[in-house]
This record gives structure tokens, sequence and C-alpha cells, in this order.
């Protein structure tokens, strides 16, 4: 307990931290740095995010540039601000405009969208703030709290148990996914294949890579990210004509009222906890989050009826669970150095960019940028609930640009975004070329998520795999003679058994398909 | 992709979408074990460079036979047509950004070097006929627009390695000028022409993109 506090402490101490910066005009001026720095990324997260048709993965791959020029723990702290922004965004959209901005925005347009078109539209923004806050809160002493003592089982992993656990991270992703089980599996296996591409990491050889030069050294994430999550999202969106439903009633007060705030307590509190637990899972189980916490809250509800026509519940569990789980979901990455989804993928460029190597040692080697971090979450939805709150008319404004003027602008962005990072043209072109290679695979009902998280997964899986088998002399039996590997893998096993259950998928198709 | 959409019942396919979806994860996988043909898969207790990559391709092939012959077998969704558009378009776009933002070796010849001067404004120009509601002033506009924010914000402000303007330009500034008072001014600029596009065009009504009050909620 007392280790808690005290690394909690060093975590606000980092965050805190007060630096002269040299103002033009004024010389040195005292500034919290690393607050100003999650400040202007929770501000330009949502800016971005808040963009229709623009999810969290698009926005930190376009913003990545911006955070080149800080030290890696304001750079860090900057992006997991831009992170909670952008998701605070997506909900924003989904309240306002009736469109999801990412999968976990999809069940708050149900209820949000109802309230709004009610004309209590502030009260389900405020009360989405809240309940992220609060969920926020206890998301991050759970970091804090399972930080360490994962860490500490992360250094007793070898290479056949950082595999296998890799396995049951793709089959909760391939479980999790929307349609059919096949089409994801067939992503997934895409995906590794795609990171085979490029120098081979012992020999040196060159796979794949049509004997072109900026191919030995892989495809870069960022470039596969962009392209898959930003212009075939663009393309996407452009075959949809335009019928967005911007809410034209007032916004009403913000502030929810006490029956309001006595109907979501209970929500809340459920609706963190099912995020929290749900969003450790590697293989990004905090998409599951929302809906888990919507269909439960609908099923205790003593009138479901009331769901779908707004009812406060709806959009005060799934968002608790939501930002829960989006926080959550770092704890994979920091402790086992295994991005759990897409995001956290990018935040694994971001710290290779600067020279950190994720996983168990980040918190041993360099504990003020590990705490710092956590604390800087905690720091970040305080932000969230101050910048939103007020600006909400700004995010009105917003939402009502056509969107033949959004999408050249968020082009453009893509663009010079991208070019910023490596300074190379074939760069850009690979982002036109894996927007349409998406949006071709969407158009087919593939998801690229899954995809993103077989490539972000297929590099370190080969290296581990390769290990293993090195170590137990070819000996496949390796894996299931270990125990926490056979472990992992039957848990992986019976997992993906059930899920081909026709009964259990029926059930898994109505959890998605809700309405 | 071809548009065929109506094979929903009798024939032999019965799953278009599936079947062309199959084909293409056939197609790809065939494409890998072509190119790693030559790498030497290794034994399993010393991996050589194509054992992964092959393995890998192997798998997404049986994935996509699966899924082709699912779309033969079993009923399915019919593949939409597809405006050929907006993808056409994008891609030409991005290639325009990609080409002019610093000279780019084409064969023995280069393209112009534009710098994001030029860029900018050729990338969204020709990105936004993506939708058949451009307008070229307004394209116009919100190029020039764009580019001097993305100046400011990326040069200015973050010093990031873009090429800003020709390399002919160079000489173009008064000496004594430092680089982020040439991005400023001609930020202004910029700012300045598209405004004045967007004051000079003609008034357009105001009704233009809210669309509620369709369904039973709106009042």
């Amino acid at each position: 307990m007392s280790d808690l506090l005290a690394n909690l402490a060093l975590g606000f101490g980092t965050v805190l931290q007060v630096v002269p910066v040299e103002v033009p005009g004024l010389g040195p001026v005292p500034l919290p740095m690393n607050v100003v720095l999650c400040f202007v990324g929770c501000l330009v997260g949502t800016l971005i995010g808040v963009l229709p048709g623009v999810g969290p993965v698009a926005t930190i791959a376009m913003l990545l540039p911006i955070t080149f020029k800080f030290d890696p723990t304001g750079a860090l702290i900057m992006l997991a601000g831009i992170y909670y922004g952008a998701q605070y965004g997506g909900s924003t959209t989904a309240i306002l405009v009736n469109i999801p901005g990412e999968a976990t925005s999809v069940v708050t347009t149900l209820d949000g969208h109802q309230m709004a078109r009610q004309g209590r539209a502030g009260v389900a923004l405020g009360i989405a703030a809240i309940g992220s806050f609060v969920a926020g809160c206890v998301a991050t002493v759970m970091i804090a709290a399972l930080g360490a003592p994962l860490t500490r089982l992360a250094l007793v992993f070898g290479p056949a148990e950082y595999f296998s656990l890799m396995v049951m991270g793709l089959v909760f992703a391939v479980v999790l996914a929307r349609g059919s089980i096949l089409k994801a599996v067939a992503m997934i296996l895409l995906g590794i294949l795609l990171s085979t591409v490029g120098a081979d990491l012992e020999t040196g050889q060159e796979r794949m890579t049509f004997g072109m030069p900026f191919l030995s050294d892989g495809i870069d994430f960022a470039v596969l990210a962009m392209g898959l999550f930003g212009i075939a999202e663009i393309l996407r969106n452009l075959d949809h004509t335009e019928a967005r439903d911007v809410v034209r009633q007032a916004i009403g007060r913000l502030l929810p009222g006490r029956d309001d705030l006595r109907q979501s307590g209970l929500p809340i509190l459920r609706g963190t906890a099912i995020g929290a637990v749900l969003g450790i899972l590697p293989g990004n189980g905090a998409v599951l989050g929302p809906f888990a916490s919507y269909t439960l809250e609908k099923r205790l509800a003593r009138d479901p009826a009331r769901f779908g026509r707004g009812a406060i519940e709806g959009v005060a569990g799934p968002e608790s669970a939501n930002n829960a789980g989006a926080q959550t979901s770092f704890i994979p990455l920091l402790t086992l150095g295994i991005p759990p989804n897409a995001v956290m993928a990018l935040m694994v460029g971001a710290m290779t960019i600067h020279g950190i190597v994720p996983g168990p040692q980040v918190m041993t080697k360099n504990p003020g940028l590990f705490w710092g971090m956590i604390a800087s979450m905690w720091v970040g939805n305080v932000m969230l609930l101050i910048i939103n709150l007020p600006l909400i008319g700004l995010w009105v404004r917003l939402l009502k640009v056509p969107y033949r003027l959004m999408f050249p602008a968020i082009l453009l962005l893509c663009c010079v975004g991208i070019y910023s990072i490596n300074a190379l043209a074939t760069d850009i072109l690979f982002i036109g070329l894996f927007g349409a290679v998406g949006y071709a695979l969407i158009r087919l009902d593939f998801e690229p998520a899954p995809l993103l998280l077989g490539f972000v997964l297929g590099r370190l899986m080969e290296e581990n795999l390769r290990r293993a088998l090195l170590l137990s002399r070819g000996e496949m039996s390796t894996f299931i003679e270990r125990p926490i590997s056979a472990g992992l893998l039957l848990v992986a096993g019976v997992l993906l058994a059930v899920a081909l259950l026709p009964s259990i998928r029926r059930g898994r198709d109505e959890v998605f398909v809700e309405e | 992709m071809p548009a065929g959409s109506d094979h929903h019942g009798g024939g032999p396919i019965r799953g278009p979408r599936s079947l062309v979806g199959g084909l293409l994860l056939v197609g790809l996988a065939a494409l890998a074990l072509i190119l790693t043909a030559d790498l030497n898969p290794g034994t399993l207790r010393s991996m050589g460079p194509g054992m992964v990559p092959r393995a890998l391709a192997i798998g997404l092939g049986l994935c996509g036979l699966l899924l082709a012959g699912s779309g033969l077998v079993r009923r399915g969704q019919a593949l939409d047509r597809v405006s050929l558009r907006g993808p056409v378009v994008i891609l030409l776009a991005v290639a325009a950004f990609a080409l002019t933002i610093r000279p780019f070796p084409l064969g023995g010849l280069a393209t112009p070097g534009l710098g994001l001067i030029g860029a900018g404004p050729l990338t969204v120009v020709i990105g936004g006929f993506a939708s058949p509601e451009a307008r070229l002033r307004e394209n116009l506009a919100l190029g020039l627009g764009l580019t001097a924010f993305a100046m400011l914000l990326f040069g200015d402000l973050l010093n990031l390695p873009i090429p800003m303007f020709p390399e002919a330009w160079a000489d173009l500034f008064p000496a004594g000028w430092s680089q982020d008072g040439r991005l400023r001014v001609t930020a202004g600029l910029l700012a300045g022409v598209a405004a004045a596009l967007v004051l000079a065009g003609p008034r357009r009504a105001a009704a233009r993109v809210d669309v509620a009050g369709r369904s039973e909620g709106a009042r």
C-alpha cells in the first residue's frame, strides 16, 4: 500500500513538475510543462476526434508528429491526452450527430442521441463526462496497483510464455471482432504476414521487399494505420450520401439534476468495473466493455423499454466502461510490453521513436516516465471535464461543417503528418495504397482492426516463437509443457471453441447488433 | 472491383461477396508464396527467414479457399456497386502530394519540388473532387487556408523538417528575414487570399447541413 502511494506521489511529482520555459518577450517563465502538454493533447485530440469518421487511431497517427519536439515523458503524456481527447470527442459526436466515431461509442448513440433529441444533449454529455471521470479515477488507481505485480510476473515470462500470451490475445481479437470468425482469422494472418516484410531479424535477408530499399526496414506501423484508418475511412464515408443528423434542439443545461445522478450512480460504478476488467485483456477487450455494460443495465432496469428512448443509464454505464477500458488497456503495454490494440501499438511506435523499448524494464529503468504517465491519466480526465463542458458550443459548430470541406482537411493532415515522421515520399504513396486496400477490404466485409493488431504483434510473435523453439531444440511440445504457457493456450482454445458454438455465436451477434 | 449484384437465387455463385473476398485472400497468399520461394525455411530447431512467412501464407490461402468455397455453397451477400470516383481521386491527390513536396525521381526525370506551399493546395483541390458536391473556388480557398495553417503549425511552431517553398524561391525573400518570418508572412498572404476568395464568392443559402427533423423525435 505504501509502495502504491509512493509510486503515485512520484508520478504526480513528475506531472506537476514546474520547469522554466522560454517565452518570447517574457524570458523564462516557470510552467508546469507536463500539465500544459496534457492540456494541449486533450484539446487537440478532442478537436480532431470530434470530426465524424475520425476515430482515435487516425487522430493519434495524424498528431504523432506534434509530440516529436518534447522529451519522452512529455511526449507520451501528450499522446495519452490526445487519446483520451479523441475518445471523448467520439462520444460527443455519437450523442450530437448519431455517428459513432469508433466501435466503443456505438452504444452511446442509442440512448445518447435520443436524449439529445429530447433537448437533453447537455445532460447526456455531462453524465458522459462525469462517468468517464469516475471511471478514470478508479482505473488510474487500478493501474498503479497492478503495475508492479504484473511487471514482476512479466520478468518470469520466457519466450514460450510470451508467444502463448500473444496467441491468446489474437484469439480474443478474433472472438471480439464483428462478423465472420473466418474473416477475422484471415485478417490476423494477413496482418502478421505484412509484419514479416523487410529484413529477417536473424539473417538480415530481405523478405518480400520487391527489391525496394525503403521496404527493407519493414512497413512502418504509422503508415499502415493511417492508410487503413485515415484514408480508407474517408473513402468509406464518401460512399454514404451526407445525412448528418446534428441535433437542432437546444443543448440544454449541462449539469445533471439530482434524479439523473441518482439514476446513473450505480450504472457508472458497474460500467467502470466491467470496462476496467475487460480493458486489461490482451486483444482489445476494451471494445466489449460498453456493449457488456449496456446489456447489463438493460437487464437490470425495472423498465427495459426505456432503453433506446433516452435512458440516462444507457449513456452513463457504457461511457464509464469505455473510459475505464481505454485506460486499463495501458496495463499490458506498460507491464508486458504487448500492445493490446491499435492505439497502444501507436504508443509503442511513439516510445520507440523516443528510444524507449516498451516492456517490464520501463518501470524499473524509467520510473519517472512510467508513473508520470499513469498520473497524467488522472490529470487528463480532469482536463476533459474542464475542456469539454464549456466548449460544447464549439464542437456543435464544428459538427455542422459539411463533409465535403472536412475530408480534404483530413487528407492534407494525413499527408503532412506522415511525411513529417520519416520525410519519405514513399510513405505518402503507401498511405494511399493501404487506404485503397483497406477500402476494398471494408467493402468485402473484412474488418481492418484485427489486421492491424496482427501486424503489431507479428514481429514480437515471430521473434519469441523462434527463440522458444531454439531453446527447446525444435520441440513444439515446449508450449504445452511449460505450465503458464499451457494455461494461456488452453484459455485461447476454449475461447475459440466456445465462440464457434452456434448458440453462443447467435448471442455474440446480438451483442453487436444491439438495436 | 467488378459490380454485379444480381446473384440472388440460382446460378452456381450464391455468395458473391464471400467468393471475391476468398479469391482476394488466395491471390495475396499466392503472391507471398512466390515472393518467399527462394528464402530458406530452415528447420523447426533453427528457423530460417522463409519459415514463418510461408506458414502464414499457407494459412491465409486456406482461409481464402474456405471463404471462397462458402461463397459457392452458402447464400450470401451480393457485391455492392461501387463508385470509383472516390478512390481514384483520393489516390491522385495523395500521389500529387507525394510527388510535389520534394523532387521525386521518376525514371530519368524528376518531378518539380513545390514544397508545402504548392503541394498543400494541390492536394486539397484535387482531393476535394472526390465528392460530387465539390466546387473549385471553395476548394481553392480551403486549400490555401489549410496550407497556411499547416505552415504555421508544422513549420513555425514545431520546426518539423518539411520543405515549405520551391527550391527556386530561396532568393525571393529579403536576405535578412528569418525562416520563421518568411513562413509567417507567406502564411498570412495565403490566408488573405483564401479569405478574399470566400468573401468574393456567391452567398450560398443558409440551410446546408441541418437535416434533422426527419424522424419522430424532432419538433
